[in-house]
């Protein structure tokens, strides 16, 4: 019979049956350290993360202003759901930031996902889809967060924690370097960053009892240049916050899993890293287990870690500090702005570390305190076995991984913050490579919360303005020199708020909720907003009332009528 | 007492017997051979009347490249989305066809593959490649070696 057999042919590429041209116009190619230097001075695109080395998710582009966002409307809408079984099928999310490069966009879904979009129309130009395997560690679900452009490469990471390099016209793979094990539990979700000939990747895993590391490969080869841990060996630096005896330390955590800031005049690299492993079992890692917890500034060139400031020392309550590290200026002063998990928001003298000011910026927060000098207090934490402890924020935090931003011209940041409690119950639980590692059950509350998007003037900590909503706000903020800023809700609306008073200007339904970062860029002189909307992630603990929401997979753009 | 494998309830395994379809991975295993220059094939196929991959895992020893045979032995046109870096792949099997795959994945983990035509997913068609191994030392962590499960 096998001589009878139809001549099936061979497999092709799935995205070869689709409309895609498979080529994007060569536009990466010229982009350089130097251009994401001066990001700014090109604010028709947005070349990095978070659009500019300082974090400030702000841009100076104001064709859509105050006056005029109440005409606003979607200019194309790009849909990017999936075939077949993936990882993560129920929690997936949409968390990505668009990277824009003169007129082509490239932005990364889950499981692998990356798409180059022409900017102006939202049309597919290529696709690569890495194969993510169904049984890859993820705590919070399957998310990626974005990618890095230079050189005529795009850089992103995958769920199984690779570090893949793709030509920027065609998406084929340049280079692929594994950058974790994810026998170990290791994973990764956050958009690269490009400094000077480097990629830096931070390793995500935390939940799972890994030791967290932050890596370099060389842009052009791949090839690994250096790793810094995040928890230190026995006899580094900081190993005497770690119990002396046993493998405490080399089960954590403190993964630096979001990307960080970069000050080019101090050369380093400003970035949040997580909790401690076991989140909530303290007993087994006696003493403040750095760094986790902490800012840690990095030198770009040798990943030594040149200064840290420890937000939740011995932390119970699973309050990672990953949030991005705003850099700005006050009064001469090269400043650093972090709003944590715990509820407080940290002003830091990025030259040396030092506390500038610590203020609240929930209204509810009961773990402990922490006092003008930055004197942290516990006060509710897990402690007896099988005991319940209630307490506020709960381990989702007062902010997520979801970025704020500043406002040079309103001089004001705008945080999108998670008003949630939550009870955790201490249960001890044996190491076990793999296998989650948080040592408590975690209840997160699912009646009375609030959000919203709050105004603090850093100089003072004093909240300027407020936009309530009644349920938490659990994605980015966007700011621009049009006096507004905008954020999306679970429930799917994203608006436009005035960035003096807060004021809601415009809103519009995208249909699932908004769990990413918006951006804006513009075209031959066209003003375009974007933002992705597909409900997702670990919805169980920053929203847990909203698990059942819409689950959705679109990219918006929105522009005023031409 | 709970019956852990189609041997001890066989009844409840097949197409329109208890279930409208075959539980999907419910199927045998066969594992990749690997050739002297390290790439690795196996054949894969459709019985007739069981819109099943025979065997419904295939097992790599470790991530690379794999060599696929496609045959379509059933009565009825099905097809094949199968998991591969870059790009998953897809080949149309009309009744008593046979076709090639190239994949190429990293592992340790094991990827569905299916045949994405009406519900031939849902009725069995989908299967699953595992793949062996550990990840490159470089990439591992600097740590004692931990206890595993």
């Amino acid at each position: 019979m096998t001589e009878q057999y139809v001549d099936a042919g061979r497999a092709v590429g799935w995205g070869s049956l689709s409309g895609m041209p498979h080529s994007a116009p060569q536009v990466a190619q010229s982009v350089t350290y130097d251009r994401i230097l001066r990001a700014r001075s090109e604010p028709y695109n947005w070349l990095t993360y978070y659009g500019a080395y300082d974090g400030q998710r702000y841009s100076p582009l104001d064709q859509i202003n105050a006056d005029n966002v109440r005409r606003l409307t979607p200019a194309w809408v790009f849909q990017c759901g999936s075939s077949g079984l993936h990882a993560g099928a129920s929690t997936y999310a949409f968390e990505s930031t668009p990277i824009v490069v003169d007129g082509v966009m490239y932005v990364t879904g889950w499981d692998g996902f990356v798409w180059a979009l022409d900017a102006a129309t939202g049309k597919e130009l290529w696709r690569h889809k890495h194969a993510v395997p169904f049984d890859t560690s993820l705590c919070c679900g399957n998310v990626n967060r974005g990618v890095a452009v230079a050189h005529g490469k795009v850089f992103v990471v995958s769920a199984n924690a690779h570090v893949l390099a793709l030509d920027a016209s065609t998406g084929q793979v340049v280079w692929d370097k594994t950058s974790g094990d994810v026998r170990a539990g290791e994973s990764g979700t956050q958009a690269p960053l490009i400094v000077k000939d480097k990629v830096i990747v931070g390793s995500a895993g935390g939940e799972f009892g890994v030791r967290g590391h932050l890596d370099a490969f060389d842009i052009e080869t791949g090839d690994h240049l250096w790793r810094c841990y995040t928890v230190p060996k026995p006899g580094e630096p900081g190993s005497e916050t770690w119990p002396k005896d046993g493998e405490a330390w080399a089960r954590g955590g403190g993964n630096p899993w979001l990307t960080g800031t970069y000050d080019p005049e101090l050369n380093l690299l400003i970035v949040g890293t997580g909790n401690p492993a076991p989140d909530f079992d303290g007993g087994v890692r006696e003493g403040d287990n750095l760094f986790t917890d902490s800012t840690i500034a990095v030198d770009a060139d040798t990943g030594e870690i040149r200064w840290h400031y420890q937000c939740t020392p011995h932390d119970l309550w699973d309050y990672d500090s990953i949030g991005e590290n705003i850099l700005f200026e006050q009064d001469g002063r090269k400043l650093a702005a972090h709003f944590d998990k715990n509820g407080y928001a940290f002003i830091l003298d990025r030259t040396n570390g030092q506390l500038v000011r610590v203020f609240p910026f929930v209204d509810r927060i009961t773990w402990g305190d922490i006092d003008a000098q930055g004197n942290v207090t516990a006060k509710v934490y897990p402690e007896k076995e099988g005991d319940p402890v209630h307490f506020w924020p709960g381990p989702a935090g007062a902010k997520e991984w979801t970025h704020a931003a500043y406002n040079p011209n309103t001089e004001l940041f705008y945080v999108p913050v998670q008003d949630v409690g939550a009870t955790a119950t201490r249960r001890r639980r044996e190491f076990k490579e793999g296998i989650p590692y948080w040592g408590a059950g975690v209840a997160v509350d699912g009646t009375d919360m609030a959000g919203s998007v709050s105004a603090f003037d850093p100089a003072t900590g004093n909240e300027v303005w407020r936009w309530r909503n009644e349920v938490p706000m659990c994605a980015s903020v966007l700011t621009t020199g049009g006096d507004l800023v905008f954020a999306g809700e679970p429930t799917g609306e994203f608006h436009a708020f005035n960035a003096r008073n807060g004021a809601p200007l415009w809103q519009f339904q995208c249909g699932s909720g908004h769990h990413s970062s918006p951006m804006t860029y513009s075209v031959d002189g066209r003003q375009f907003v974007a933002v992705p909307t597909g409900w997702g992630g670990w919805v169980e603990g920053f929203a847990p009332m909203m698990l059942g929401q819409t689950h959705g997979a679109a990219l918006f753009a929105f522009a005023l009528p031409e | 007492m709970a019956a852990t494998t189609e041997n001890e309830a066989p009844e409840l395994f097949g197409q329109n017997k208890a279930t409208l379809g075959r539980m999907i991975s419910h199927g045998g295993v066969g594992y990749a051979e690997e050739g002297p220059d390290g790439r690795m094939h196996a054949t894969i196929r459709i019985e007739p009347d069981q819109i099943a991959w025979e065997p419904a895992i295939t097992v790599m020893p470790h991530g690379g490249d794999l060599d696929l045979t496609l045959i379509n032995d059933d009565l009825n046109t099905h097809c094949a989305l199968l998991p591969s870096n870059g790009d998953s792949q897809f080949l149309w099997l009309v009744n008593h066809s046979r076709g090639t795959a190239t994949l190429n994945l990293d592992g340790p983990g094991y990827y569905w593959f299916s045949s994405p035509t009406g519900n031939d997913e849902g009725r069995g068609l989908t299967g699953a490649i595992l793949v062996q191994g550990d990840v490159p030392e470089e990439a591992r962590l600097d740590r004692p070696p931990q206890p595993r499960p």
